[in-house]
This record gives structure tokens, C-alpha cells and sequence, in this order.
């Protein structure tokens, strides 16, 4: 039988991804499960190590939590779509809230993704995130 | 400046002015708006299917929580805000008036779910003595209701004083602890009885583990001091809780909460915390979740009470819980209340008048405790006292009480009767006496039967492992089993009695229970399918069907409860769709009410953008192509991105259907082709006549009569993607489905209206449409004449196979309504469409 759920990846193969957030478990299992599945993915714990890897790697998606040290998701949200707003970000939020979801859509994030997370929910953000920042790199070249 | 108001009055006049774009610029400009139009299709999804789940919960009796109103309503709420960007972004920066109605709706939506909660201040401890219901949101429910009760003559109540909602709330707030709960607790999946466990005990521990404020902690040790000068001796406190949000007449809230007994000041602080630290108990949590209440709203307080040295204690009922007209129960026992109502004491019962001179009509004595140590003339002042609670109070009242050796009566708590034994529909049958029969006898918790397969808990890891369903059997009915009751068939137990705590919760959800049955975790296997007849005190082997015919449905705990209504109001300003007809002047992104609306339309408007794109850009690849083919009416087809064959020249003006390669489009086309149409049917002269009334009467159903894309019938299409607008005669139809691998890019969608005929006959073609629809794996919706049909996120197979149905019926049901008023001619259809459907999706015609 065919898994309902399974799905191909395209676009997500073709970007590099980066995982922002503190929970060491949490980033483990993403790490393997991610990585398993073809993606590059780098990890950084809070917003400056987000932004000092964005400065070195060319990174087109983010996953980032919004509860973190430092600059909360939110704020560290602002300062990415500032400098690479071609680089589409992935909010995640634990404690669900409408004005968290909102005010992440507003600063221009991509989508949410609530915590406890389903990974093939995950993933199949990921794969439209990737295609739009596939999408956002050609229409800068022309 | 001048050019910003310039600029500022064309957008106020919807003025746009189209830059002029080379074919280059042209075909990236159309790209990005497909991929906006694909983003607002997904996000519609979204919004739609959180929308129907949130329907859903508040329809099924199921048990929902806040964080599912709050995520789901977010789901909602996100999606529409990325449909309402793209749509701006399709309609360069038009549809202002959708952000203000949005934002407002919004606003209300965070409103009802993110109510305030008042700060309470004031003192961090009262006396018992100067509490009355009045200082509820300081002291919490239960010792408002006991300062109070102290209040009245004739009644005593032990010394002490309530710690208040202001002293835990500084406990909380200096230790910082409200967030770090909150982290703990929002990857809790509250139905997995382990995982709550376990975050429980390290919600607990965080609580018991944090410093009180040095201040707080001094003055909690002097008020204990202070007692100790009233009372002559070595005093001991009881440390009660009195949780602030709960609504004792609608929840019982029965022994969920931790109850120090004996405690000394060495351990006052100690226990003061293990009090607060129970409102976090796995069991205090999941009856919140089964009935309803929202853990922020719930407040520890604390009662300190001087321990009464009780020779006897027990419970009243103001009213007999057992239902016998014109009496009250007193339950006792030897000693403290504790055994009686977490079960594991045997217990008298005494059944008394409610009239003076109350006088005792039953005496029920436990073989054990045989020298009764309640004397009558003590019966009949427990009897004085808890009519004058009941009086009081003005609803019956559940009272528990002590004797000291003095022979003073204590009132230790007086709490309304949350739910009645006779109300939960006590009845007496018949005991089959049978080989079927394995246990009579015990005393009746909850009435009504149960079936299922026995389980039998003695340890945590029992209750892990409980599986849905099945009869929960136990020797003591203790408090710590209430998270499985609402997944139970039934309750049995070994000890305990109608005044235990676990019984009123078993009351409270409507579980059958039967309590004191002998031998019943001895008798009773794991395993062995039994039926529990609670109301005649029997266990059966196997399933007695004629018992469980008789059951009427459970009642829903959560009925009526804060959380049910958070969601009702919710749903008011998510779900209602005013905005159903694009044709009206009302359809207006600044009439948009809920958030159905927004979504309806953001998505009319956006399939709108994309037709209208070829035309106004003159863009030949986004133009119409008229599709050659057999059939008498026009098809009209624009390719929206990839759904044309590459070898396809977009120059041409008309295209074969073998030239599409849109797998939505193409499933869509066999089932209109895959029976021929039969032609209209036959109608009689008063059919016809009241088609041409309507006609006339209508000018809207006109087929004649231009109204945007709805004049011919047109298919949107990209690979992955098809949106058909079909006008057959006097109806309007509307088949769209996006059919990718990826989950949220999978549904079909139907929408269907009008007709020639008078309403009835519209309406009846509409149902017999619903029907079949249904019967095919259908959401479907009814308004009067118009029909909203829906499936998502299944196999992709499948829902190819739906577009044929849809495809099928837009050919077939044509004309239908004409004859909706002949029963015959109606059935005759209905067996037609189904049988040749049913072929059709077997057979992959």
C-alpha cells in the first residue's frame, strides 16, 4: 500500500536549510530525520549564531523558533528579512497564539509550524518554502 | 508629494495604470502570480479544513482543549492573512479594505480566546473567620463557602485562615514559573495519559522545588503562630485547597486537588506548596480538559484549618443523591473523612427526612463498623445543619463534616451537589439469573450499563496501558484513577460508596459505576468481556445487547462549559458565510464579517486575477483557447502555468484535449464523458410552466445574461490544478481541485447553485445531489439552494476518482430539478447516477 502521505521532494533537495532553536533534542531529531531525507541543513541556537551563519553560507529556507535567548524568533525574523529578504523563513511556536502566528506572518515569514511538530507537516513546508526561494533567486538573476 | 496623491486618489478610485512589460517581463510577472495563486489556494485549504475541525469538535461531544481553540483559530487566522497578502500581491496592492477587515475581526477572535485576567490583589492571608462568599476571588471557592457557612448560627467550623490568590500569584510571579510551565507543557499531547504524567510530576516538582518569597514565607509561619495563641494546644492544620475559576454547581471538582492532613510549621511551607502544585496533578488536569475549564483561569488558594481530633466523620447530601424523594443522606464512618471519600473505607449510611423533625428512615450499617459511633440525635443535628447550608446557599448541598470527642460538629467543606444520582437516570430492571451472572450485589455509584473488556489498575503503569473502552476495575475507587473515566465502559470496584469522590466523578460523565462489590478485582479477569449492570448491581459475562439498547446517549461533560463557550464565540466570528453570491453588490472585501467570508473572498477574486490576466495584459499564453471537441456547449481553457503540452503553441485560439496535461482537468473530463448525456428528461406542462415562471420572474438565471466569467464555461488549469466555472442552463457549478504529492496541495472542492425550476424543486435537486455527494466521501454543506461540497488531503488516486463523480454529475444532474417534484422519476435518478458511479469508479471508466 502506498503511504497516503508519502511525497516527493524537489525544490527542498536543491536549497540549503538552516534550523534555528535552543532545544538540543529537539534539533537532533530534525538533524536526522532532515538529513536522512536528502536535505543540507545547518543549526545555529540562537539568532546571532543564525545570522553569523548566514553571513558565511548561502542559505535560502529558515526554521526558527520563536521562543529563544537572545532575540526572540520575531525580532531575529525582522532583522533576516532586512538584510536577505530573499530568504524564506519557517516560524515555529510552541505555545500556540493568534498574535505569534500573526505578528511572524506580518514580519514576513514564509509559514508557521506549531510544536509539537509532525515532521511531514514540516517537510512539506519546507518543500513550498524551498520552491518559492527558487523562485525569488531566479526572478533576482533576471 | 503631488505624485503620492495622485497615486493615493487612483488607488481610492481603483485606478490602475499597467506598466508596459516585455514577453519576457510578461511570462515572470504571470509566473509570480501563479505562485501567489497556488500559496492562497494552499492557505485556503489550510483556513478551511481548521475551520471544519473546530466545527467539528464543537459538534461530536468530543473533549477539546484551549490550546486546540487557540491553534486552530491560529491555523485559521495565519492562513487567511497569507491569502489576503497574496491576493494584494495578485492584484497589485488592491484590496486595501481586506487588511482593515481582517484586522478587525482578528482583534475580536484574540479577545474571546486571550481573555484578561484581572490581577488580584490584596492581603496574602485572611482569617476563616472574616472570610465570606464575597472574597471568592481571593480565597477560591471552597473556603469562601466555608467562611461563609461559619458565619451562621448554629454552625461551627474549625479555625484558620485562607492563603489568598494574590500570595500564590507573587509565588509565581517571583519565581518566574508561569513560562516555564507553559514550555513544559506545550509539547504535551494531553489524551497521552504517560506523557501527561510525566510533565505533571516535573510541573510539580518545578513548584515544590521554587523558594516562597522570603517575605511571604515569614508571614505564612506567623499566621500559623497566631493559631497556635488562639487554640490551647499543639495545633496541627489541614492544608485544603480552594482553587479560584471553578464552577462547583456544573463541576464537583472532587478530591483532584492534594489535601495535607497533621501538618506542623516545619512542614507548613512544604505542604502549602504541594497544595498549589496539585492544580498540576495528571488527574486535576485531564478533568479540566474532559469538562471544560482552561488552566490559566484556575487559581490555587490554600486553607490552613486546625485538624479536628474527629471520633466520627463523613458526608451529608442536602438532598439524597439516591434519589428518594423527601430525603438526605448522611454518610460516616469511624475517624477522619478520608476513607469515605477516596473509597477505601467501608461506610455507614443513614438515609434522614429533609422535614423536621428529620427523622431516620434507613439505617444502612457496614458489618465492620457495626457499633455505630454517630448517635441519632447526632444524625438529626447533621440533618438541621445541612438544610440550613441548603438554604443558605439556595441549591443542595454536599457537605463533609468531623466530630470532636466533645461532641461538637464540625463543617469542613459545603459545596454544591454537582449532579444527581436519580437525574443520571436511576432505574430498576430485572437481574438475569443465569449462567451469564458473575457478581451481584455493592452499591450503586452512577446508574446505567456498560460493556467491554475488564481491566483491571492497581499501578500507574496499569493506567498507562488502560485501552479505550474498556471496565475499569479496581479495588479502591481512589481519586487518582478519575483521568481514565472518561475513556472507561464502566466502573467496579471493591470498596467505596455513592460519597466517594471517583463515584461523583463517574456521576459527573455519566460512566456506570458499581462500588463495595466484593471480590470483583479477584472474580473479575482481564480481558474477559463483561457487561456491568450498575443500576441492579450486576456483572454478566459476555455482551447483554437488551441492557445496553436501553442506554441513553452520555452526557457530554464539556456542555456548558468555559471552554465549549470560548469556542462557540469563536466559531461566530470564524465560521458564518454571509458573503455566498459574487454577483451581489454586497460581496465586498469591507463586508466581510468572518473569516469564511475572507477566505470566500479571497478566493473568488483571486480565480478572477488569473482569468482576467491574459485579457488585460495581453498576454497570449494566459489568453483563453476554445477546446475542440464533440460536445454542443463552448469549453474555454486558460493555462494558468504547466498545463498545456510544451509542444503547444500559445498563439493558437483553440486546443485539443489531448493538448492539456492537467491530470485534474483530465479526470474531470472522463467522468463527464464517461456515460452520455440522456438529454433533459421528460417534463410535464406544469414542470415547464414553472421553469418559465422563474425565468421570467429572474432575469439572473438567464443564461444570456453576461455576469463575469460565468457566461461561458471556463477551465483554469496547470498541472497540478483545475478550476472549472460551468454555467448548464440555470445553474451555476464550480469544480476546483489542486491534486499535488504534497499534502496540503490535495482536495477537491464543489460548489453548485440555482436552477430554473421553483425553490422546492432547486432544493430538492440540491439534496439529491448532497446525498450522493455524501455517499462518495463528501463534506458537505446545504443553504437553501446552494451546495458546498469538499475532500482533502487523501490519496491522490482517490481524488481523481472524485473529480470523475463531480464531472459526471455536472453533466447528468442537468436540467434535474424540472422533474424534482415527481417522487418517481426522483428515485429513478438517484439509482441511475449511483449505479453507473459506482461502475464507473470500479471500473476506472
Amino acid at each position: 500500500m502506498t503511504n497516503e502521505r508519502a511525497f516527493k521532494l524537489e525544490a527542498a533537495l536543491k536549497i540549503h536549510l538552516l534550523l534555528v532553536d535552543d532545544e538540543p533534542d529537539f534539533k537532533e531529531i530534525i538533524l536526522k530525520r532532515l538529513t536522512r531525507m536528502g536535505i543540507q541543513l545547518s543549526l545555529a541556537d540562537c539568532c546571532a549564531a543564525a545570522l553569523e551563519t548566514l553571513e558565511t553560507q548561502p542559505v535560502d529556507v529558515i526554521i526558527m523558533d520563536v521562543s529563544m535567548p537572545g532575540l526572540d524568533g520575531i525580532q531575529c525574523l525582522k532583522k533576516v528579512k532586512e538584510r536577505w529578504p530573499l530568504v524564506e523563513v519557517i516560524i515555529l511556536t510552541g505555545h500556540a497564539s493568534v498574535k505569534s502566528g500573526i505578528e511572524g506572518m506580518q514580519g514576513g515569514a514564509f509559514d508557521y509550524c506549531l510544536k509539537p511538530i509532525d515532521v511531514l507537516e514540516l517537510l512539506e513546508k519546507v518543500e513550498l518554502a524551498a520552491q518559492k526561494a527558487l523562485l525569488n533567486k531566479e526572478n533576482a538573476k533576471a | 508629494m503631488i505624485q503620492k496623491l495622485w497615486s493615493g486618489i487612483k488607488e481610492a478610485l481603483g485606478i490602475y495604470i499597467l506598466p508596459t512589460l516585455s514577453a519576457d517581463e510578461l511570462q515572470r510577472l504571470f509566473t509570480t502570480k501563479y505562485r501567489c495563486f497556488r500559496e492562497l489556494l494552499t492557505a485556503n485549504n489550510n483556513a478551511l479544513e481548521a475551520m471544519s475541525e473546530l466545527e467539528t469538535a464543537l459538534r461530536d461531544g468530543r473533549t477539546f482543549s484551549m490550546t486546540f481553540i487557540r491553534s486552530k483559530s491560529t491555523v485559521v487566522t495565519v492562513n487567511i492573512f497569507k491569502m489576503i497578502q497574496n491576493l494584494r500581491k495578485m492584484g497589485d496592492g488592491r484590496y486595501l479594505n481586506l487588511e482593515k477587515s481582517f484586522s478587525r475581526i482578528q482583534e475580536q477572535i484574540d479577545a474571546v480566546i486571550d481573555k484578561e485576567i484581572i490581577p488580584v490583589e490584596g492581603d496574602w492571608f485572611i482569617p476563616i473567620t472574616r472570610v465570606n462568599r464575597s472574597m471568592v476571588e481571593q480565597t477560591g471557592e471552597k473556603m469562601a463557602n466555608l467562611g461563609e457557612a461559619g458565619s451562621l448560627s448554629g454552625i461551627n467550623i474549625p479555625p484558620g485562615f485562607a492563603v489568598t490568590a494574590s500570595a500564590s500569584r507573587l509565588f509565581y510571579l517571583e519565581n518566574n514559573m508561569y513560562p516555564a510551565i507553559n514550555r513544559i507543557f506545550q509539547q504535551t499531547d494531553a489524551h497521552d495519559i504517560e506523557d501527561m504524567l510525566r510533565r505533571s510530576e516535573e510541573v510539580q516538582q518545578l513548584i515544590i522545588n521554587s523558594p516562597l518569597p522570603a517575605e511571604l514565607e515569614r508571614q505564612l509561619c506567623y499566621q500559623f503562630d497566631q493559631l497556635l495563641e488562639m487554640t490551647d494546644h499543639d495545633v496541627k492544620v489541614a492544608a485544603r485547597s480552594s482553587a479560584l475559576g471553578e464552577d462547583l454547581g456544573r463541576a464537583s471538582f472532587a478530591g483532584l486537588y492534594h489535601t495535607e492532613l497533621f501538618v506542623d510549621r516545619d512542614h507548613l511551607i512544604q505542604a502549602y506548596k504541594t497544595v498549589l502544585a496539585s492544580k498540576y496533578s495528571t488527574r486535576a488536569m485531564t478533568y479540566r480538559l474532559a469538562k471544560g475549564y482552561r488552566h490559566e483561569d484556575i487559581i490555587m488558594c490554600v486553607g490552613c484549618l486546625a485538624m479536628i481530633e474527629a471520633t466520627v466523620s463523613g458526608i451529608c447530601y442536602s438532598r439524597s443523591i439516591g434519589g428518594r424523594i423527601g430525603t438526605l443522606d448522611v454518610f460516616f464512618s469511624a475517624g477522619s473523612a478520608k476513607g469515605i471519600v477516596d473509597g477505601t473505607k467501608k461506610t455507614n449510611h443513614y438515609t434522614v427526612e429533609r422535614m423536621a423533625p428529620h427523622r431516620i428512615v434507613d439505617k444502612a450499617l457496614d458489618a465492620d463498623d457495626a457499633g455505630a459511633p454517630l448517635s441519632d440525635q447526632q444524625a438529626v443535628e447533621l440533618a438541621q445543619i445541612s438544610m440550613k447550608l441548603e438554604r443558605h446557599f439556595g441549591s443542595p448541598q454536599d457537605i463533609e463534616w468531623s466530630i470532636d470527642p466533645t461532641g461538637t460538629i464540625y463543617v469542613l467543606q459545603s459545596r454544591p451537589i454537582s449532579v444527581h444520582l436519580l437525574a443520571a437516570g436511576a432505574e430498576e430492571g430485572v437481574i438475569f439469573e443465569d449462567d451469564r451472572l458473575l457478581l451481584h450485589g455493592g452499591v450503586t455509584g452512577c446508574p446505567g450499563a456498560g460493556s467491554g473488556p475488564v481491566f483491571i489498575v492497581r499501578t500507574n503503569e496499569d493506567m498507562v496501558q488502560f485501552p479505550k473502552k474498556a471496565v475499569l476495575v479496581v479495588e479502591h475507587p481512589l481519586p487518582e484513577w478519575a483521568p481514565l473515566l472518561k475513556r472507561a465502559a464502566a466502573l467496579v470496584a471493591e470498596t467505596g460508596s455513592e460519597a466517594g469522590h471517583l463515584a461523583t466523578i463517574s456521576r459527573e460523565f455519566g460512566l456506570p459505576s458499581l462500588l463495595s462489590l466484593d471480590q470483583a478485582t479477584h472474580k473479575l479477569v482481564n480481558g474477559e468481556t463483561i457487561t456491568v449492570d450498575a443500576a441492579n448491581r450486576a456483572v454478566y459475562r459476555g455482551r447483554i445487547e437488551e441492557l445496553l439498547e436501553q442506554q441513553g446517549k452520555r452526557p457530554n461533560p464539556m456542555d456548558g462549559s468555559p471552554v465549549q463557550q470560548t469556542l462557540t464565540e469563536v466559531l461566530k466570528l470564524i465560521t458564518p458565510l454571509n458573503l455566498t453570491d459574487p454577483a451581489s453588490p454586497y460581496f465586498r472585501a469591507a463586508l466581510c464579517e468572518t473569516m469564511h467570508d475572507l477566505t470566500r473572498f479571497c478566493h473568488e477574486k483571486s480565480v478572477i486575477e488569473m482569468f482576467d490576466f491574459g485579457k488585460r495584459y495581453h498576454f497570449a499564453q494566459g489568453a483563453a483557447k476554445r477546446l475542440v471537441d464533440n460536445m454542443p456547449l463552448e469549453w474555454w481553457v486558460i493555462n494558468l502555468s504547466d498545463g498545456f503540452a510544451p509542444e503547444f503553441d500559445p498563439v493558437n485560439k483553440f486546443i485539443n484535449v489531448t493538448e492539456v496535461v492537467s491530470t485534474p482537468m483530465i479526470a474531470i473530463w472522463q467522468g463527464m464523458h464517461a456515460y452520455p448525456w440522456e438529454g433533459p428528461p421528460s417534463v410535464s406542462m406544469r414542470g415547464m410552466g414553472a421553469i418559465f415562471l422563474q425565468s421570467t420572474m429572474n432575469p439572473g438565471l438567464d443564461p444570456a445574461v453576461a455576469s463575469n466569467m460565468n457566461q461561458k464555461n471556463y477551465f483554469l488549469v496547470s498541472r497540478n490544478y483545475c478550476n472549472l466555472s460551468v454555467r448548464l442552463g440555470y445553474h451555476y457549478a464550480m469544480i476546483e481541485a489542486f491534486i499535488s504529492s504534497l499534502r496540503t496541495e490535495r482536495y477537491v472542492t464543489f460548489r453548485f447553485k440555482g436552477g430554473a425550476a421553483d425553490e422546492s424543486r432547486r432544493v430538492g435537486r440540491i439534496e439529491l445531489l448532497a446525498e450522493i455527494l455524501a455517499r462518495f466521501d463528501f463534506r458537505v454543506e446545504l443553504t437553501g439552494d446552494a451546495l458546498n461540497a469538499r475532500v482533502e488531503k487523501r490519496k491522490q488516486s482517490f481524488l481523481f476518482g472524485r473529480l470523475k463523480v463531480l464531472g459526471y454529475l455536472i453533466i447528468h444532474t442537468r436540467q434535474i430539478d424540472m422533474v424534482m417534484a415527481d417522487p418517481q422519476q426522483c428515485q429513478r435518478y438517484r439509482q441511475k447516477f449511483i449505479q453507473e458511479i459506482e461502475e464507473m469508479l470500479s471500473n476506472d471508466k
